[in-house]
């Protein structure tokens, strides 16, 4: 079964082909240019679109655009090649690269996403409760580093890939495919009205 | 066919449209009900709705006109002006659409679709003609020489005319968006009941933000039951007001660029004191002039495609 994964919900976008289970490709860019590494992974495994069986897609928490560009595009292909898909937690696929770690997402406005008693949440950095030794991952954890660290938190060093979103995790995660137009992002915050 | 797809603002739609400008449908969704809790388009709340509507407008879009997207040739999709949240959701539909298809996309600029809204059947109008795009972001003069080529001749040097009728809705507690409220209000009241300054300002270009003001005294003047008795006739004075100011300066426009034929477009073109005003002005059918995309996909008409795979990694803009 050949699966579509990505996820642009944070600053560095994702995408992987996998075939069941074995990993045909993974790129990194940005979400505006997803689709040029969605192209280059169809190219490099010589398939097609039509051949895709399965989209898996992150749905955040993340940035808002970063969430909706990604979702924009699963819908749309959805639409054109009449092919299912799951949603994943960026979060729950962050964890997955990462075993045994926390995954902490930039929230902006001084705030981080993360699982907080089995519960996604947007929450002040500060409110984290972490256990001495726990090893925090992501973008969320790269920034407010000093302050995880102080008490008592590991922060890898910037550039381990683990603070990385990995479409292949995506896939791995991925329940059972659905209508893609069902798959609902994970905003975590309602709309700014000032914004 | 092309299929347009626009979400450059607070409507979500989609629309098919032939090589020769008939529209085989076209599917509006309005947010105007979410948004008028807010008394404006707030960008998140519309973003957000974007992303619920974009596909189920596209398929209601394919089912109105009984086609597939085998029926499809390109896609044209609203690249800018207007929210980059809202615009990044329609371009990335569009995209992966055009992608998984290996079809063309073609990026069209919001304000040339605005314009080929005259370009579609049953009556297209043909270049040159002077043309006033008067909408919720821009009121502008334009000499339209040909399908391709126009030129800027004058614009808002403030608010455009369609946000002048919205704030002066809710300086006078009409709902959003104002500009229909105001409409329907004016018919009952006194357009001479007040005399509202137009500013004069240079050239063939516009302001309204004085006007805005004027009306703020006016309706700071009155007590609440005065204002119930006299909102017509504010409603009416201060349209009039903007409509004296777009008709003398399109009428202008049109004298110093030899042209005969005025057109006008984009929602303000609804407004039924402005198309009275120019009984000889062509204007845009009512279900065009406010956001739509057979608009989108008539201006593509015109606008070169980008072949695949060139269109990947495109992006929208906010503004020119
Ligand atoms: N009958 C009317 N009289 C006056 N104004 C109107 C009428 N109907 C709609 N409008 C105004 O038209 C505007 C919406 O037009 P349109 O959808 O073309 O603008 P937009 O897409 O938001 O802006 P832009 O095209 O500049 O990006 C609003 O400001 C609205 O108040
Ligand atoms: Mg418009």
């Amino acid at each position: 079964m050949l699966t579509l994964a990505f996820d642009t919900a944070t600053a560095t976008a994702t995408s992987a082909l996998v075939d069941d289970g074995e990993v045909l490709g993974e790129r990194v860019s940005r979400a505006q240019s997803l689709l040029e590494d969605v192209d280059a992974l169809l190219r490099q495994a010589g398939a097609h679109p039509s051949e895709l069986d399965r989209l898996a897609v992150g749905i955040g928490p993340g940035s808002f655009t970063g969430v909706r560009i990604g979702l924009a595009v699963a819908r749309g292909l959805a639409l054109s090649l009449d092919v299912p898909g799951a949603g994943v937690s960026t979060l729950a696929a962050l964890a997955a690269g990462a075993p045994g770690a926390l995954a902490v997402i930039d929230a902006k406005r001084r705030e981080v996403f993360a699982i907080v008693d089995g519960e996604p949440r947007a929450l002040a950095p500060a409110e984290l409760q972490l256990a001495p030794g726990t090893v925090c991952i992501g973008d969320g954890a790269i920034r407010y580093r000093d302050l995880f660290e102080e008490r008592g938190a590991v922060v890898p060093a910037a550039d381990d890939e683990r603070h990385l979103p990995r479409a292949r995790f995506h896939a791995a995660l991925a329940g059972e495919a659905g209508p893609v137009d069902e798959i609902e992002p994970l905003y975590l915050r309602v709309p700014d009205a000032d914004a | 066919m092309i299929l347009g797809i626009e979400t450059s603002c607070d409507e979500t739609a989609a629309a098919l449209v032939t090589e020769e400008g008939e529209i085989r449908a076209s599917v509006v969704a309005s947010q105007a009900e979410l948004h008028a809790r807010y008394g404006g388009v707030v960008p998140e709340v519309a973003s957000r709705r974007h992303l619920e509507l974009v596909t189920p407008v596209i398929r209601e879009t394919l089912g109105v006109a009984g086609a597939t997207l085998d029926d499809v040739d390109r896609i044209a999709v609203t690249q800018g002006p207007g929210l980059i949240g809202a615009l990044l959701v329609g371009l990335a539909a569009a995209k992966a659409l055009a992608w998984s298809r290996r079809l063309p996309l073609v990026p069209v600029d919001h304000l040339d679709g605005h314009v080929a809204s005259l370009y579609l059947q049953p009556e297209p109008l043909e270049p040159p003609f002077l043309c006033l795009l008067a909408s919720g972001g821009h009121t502008m003069l334009l000499d339209v020489r040909s399908h391709t080529e126009r030129e800027l001749l004058g614009t808002t040097l403030d608010d455009a005319a369609g946000e002048a009728f919205d704030k002066g809705a809710r300086l006078l507690g009409l709902g959003y968006p104002g500009g229909r409220e105001i409409d329907r209000l004016a018919q009952d009241g006194d357009p001479a009941a007040y005399a509202f300054p137009v500013a004069r300002v240079p050239g063939l270009d516009f302001s309204f933000s004085g006007l805005k003001t004027a009306l703020l005294y006016a309706v700071r003047d009155l007590g609440e039951e005065e204002l119930a008795e006299r909102r017509a006739d504010l409603a009416a004075s201060y349209q009039h007001a903007i409509v004296r100011a777009l008709v003398e300066r399109t009428q202008e426009a049109a004298r110093q660029a030899g042209r005969d034929r005025i057109a006008i477009v984009g929602g303000v073109a609804a407004n039924s004191e402005l198309r009275a005003s120019l009984p000889a002005a062509i204007a845009a059918p009512l279900s065009l002039c406010t956001d739509n995309a057979a608009m989108i996909a008539s201006a593509a008409r015109w606008t070169e495609p980008v072949a695949y795979p060139r269109y990947l990694a495109l992006d929208a803009y906010a503004s020119r």
